[in-house]
């Protein structure tokens, strides 16, 4: 379209034009109130308990091109795990199954109002020891990989720490919320450690935290880019199905938003973001202390430039406490979601965590 | 669709806001950050919540007794019942777990067992 040409539009044009539009307004109210197929990797069920799933993913090579030891893929609790595995073409599920891992997926579930006491404690020392038996039991490997993301690599580090002696080789971690001693970096703990914010009267209000008061809570740290730059940018690029794809898939994970446990909640607020007691050597669960010297794990700490919902300098400080021989930092340029689940995730991020991984999989 | 922000297309509907956009729209991002990564708005977030809590607190708390109420004169169990069962099943369930864990070191001493049998049955009968 010349929009400096002189001459006016004639009625056909204008008509089409106007149709066009009308179009586009369609394509745009259809992709943002439906949902993509995402998840799509054949994968089946191995275990189950109360709303926490474990996934085998279906192998596609042959036994003798895989590698010895298991992964397993621990996600957040407060997001479904699906990002892991967004669409067909563009899934790091997929692209690690291409190389010959045989991996496992755990789904925390949605808590529901009987799970509202449920603290990282449970999730720590009662699901994951668990699962990691069963994960054991099928794959018939005595030691495993574990990737954690976000709150998951905050479980998994925990987990690594108090159970170093249970067949853990390597721990990932991406995006690891553990160090909260700066107390200005990052929405998040400026919001919840100011005096005025109570989450016992959250908790107590709602028992657990709504999925909306998380997903807004997550939105308003970038609120022009999430609230208005995103739908602008679908607008601007609805002729292109690459960006549309990618788009409608993105958004059907962000839009599937689940509750957080309640005592969880209180936990995460308290005991790490105003205490910081991970670091500080004083976190207590179900008796024990965690002892991040007690990490021996090699570790690999991938760190997102661009986070702004975990600033770097709340992964970075672990490298200096964990008892780990090998362990390695690595910064990818981009966000807390987009290193792992964004365009260029196939080439900045994936072969990295792969190779890292290849050669302790063994 | 896209439209400089020197000119003006009364078919574009979203056109005039991407002019504006394209001039204002980093400049607004970069503020709103600042803003909400401030002290002034995490204490105002906190105690505009704070206040919402504390004021629909009581009226929820009036709407849960007075359910719990009347689902106890019609002899139906309360939402405290079911979240009561649920928890006595998640219980049932880890019992169902452990015992699943027993079958399946069960499984692994016997298969340990029975390999070298079979190994030596091969070695016996090579044909």
């Amino acid at each position: 379209m010349n929009t400096t040409d002189a001459r006016s539009p004639d009625c056909a044009e204008v008509y089409a034009r106007l149709q066009k539009i009308s179009e586009n307004a369609k394509t745009f109210n259809r992709l943002v109130m439906t949902e993509a197929k995402i998840a799509q990797t054949p994968k089946e069920v191995v275990w189950t308990l109360n709303k926490a799933k474990l996934y085998h993913y279906v192998p596609v090579l042959p036994v003798e091109k895989q590698h010895k030891i298991p992964l397993l893929l621990v996600f957040a609790i407060m997001n479904r795990p699906h990002v892991l595995d967004l669409r067909p073409g563009h899934s790091f599920v997929e692209y690690m199954l291409r190389h010959g891992y045989d991996l496992y997926l755990l789904d925390w579930g949605a808590p529901g109002p009987e799970d509202s006491k449920l603290k990282f404690d449970d999730y720590t020392l009662e699901y994951l020891p668990r699962v990691v038996r069963k994960l054991k039991a099928v794959s018939g490997s005595d030691t495993f990989n574990m990737l954690g993301w976000c709150l998951g690599a905050l479980i998994s580090t925990m987990y690594a720490a108090l159970r170093s002696d249970d067949g853990l080789k390597s721990l990932l971690l991406l995006t690891a919320p553990l160090d909260f001693k700066d107390k200005t970096t990052g929405g998040f703990i400026r919001w919840t450690t100011s005096d005025t914010f109570k989450p016992d009267s959250i908790v107590d209000h709602f028992g657990n935290v709504p999925g909306e008061m998380i997903d807004y809570g997550a939105k308003a740290l970038k609120p022009v880019e999430n609230f208005i730059g995103s739908y602008l940018n679908l607008w601007d690029n609805i002729d292109n199905p690459r960006v549309v794809e990618a788009w409608h898939a993105m958004n059907t994970w962000v839009r599937d938003i689940i509750p957080m446990a309640g005592g969880v909640y209180r936990q995460l607020i308290q005991e790490f973001y105003k205490e910081n007691r991970l670091m500080e050597g004083t976190l207590v669960l179900r008796g024990e202390r965690v002892d991040l010297a007690r990490l021996k794990a090699s570790v690999l700490n991938v760190i997102a430039e661009a986070d702004h919902i975990t600033p770097p300098c709340q992964s970075e400080g672990i490298m200096d406490r964990i008892g780990s021989q090998d362990k390695t930092l690595l910064r990818v340029k981009g966000g807390h979601i987009g290193i792992m689940a964004g365009s260029g995730a196939e080439k900045s991020t994936w072969p990295h965590i792969e190779q890292w991984l290849a050669a302790r999989s063994h | 669709m896209s439209q400089t922000s020197e000119t003006f297309d009364p078919f574009d509907p979203t056109g005039m806001f991407k002019a504006m956009r394209e001039a204002n729209l980093d400049a607004w991002s970069k503020s709103m950050i600042q803003l909400v990564n401030s002290e002034a708005y995490a204490q105002a977030s906190g105690a505009m919540l704070d206040t919402w809590l504390t004021n629909s607190g009581p009226l929820q708390k009036a709407m849960e007794a007075a359910m719990a109420q009347v689902l106890a004169n019609l002899q139906m169990p309360s939402r405290g019942d079911i979240i009561r069962l649920a928890e006595r099943l998640t219980n049932i369930e880890m019992k169902l777990d452990d015992l699943d864990a027993k079958l399946d070191e069960i499984q692994r001493t016997l298969g340990k067992a029975a390999r070298p049998k079979s190994k030596s049955s091969h070695a016996e009968n090579p044909g």
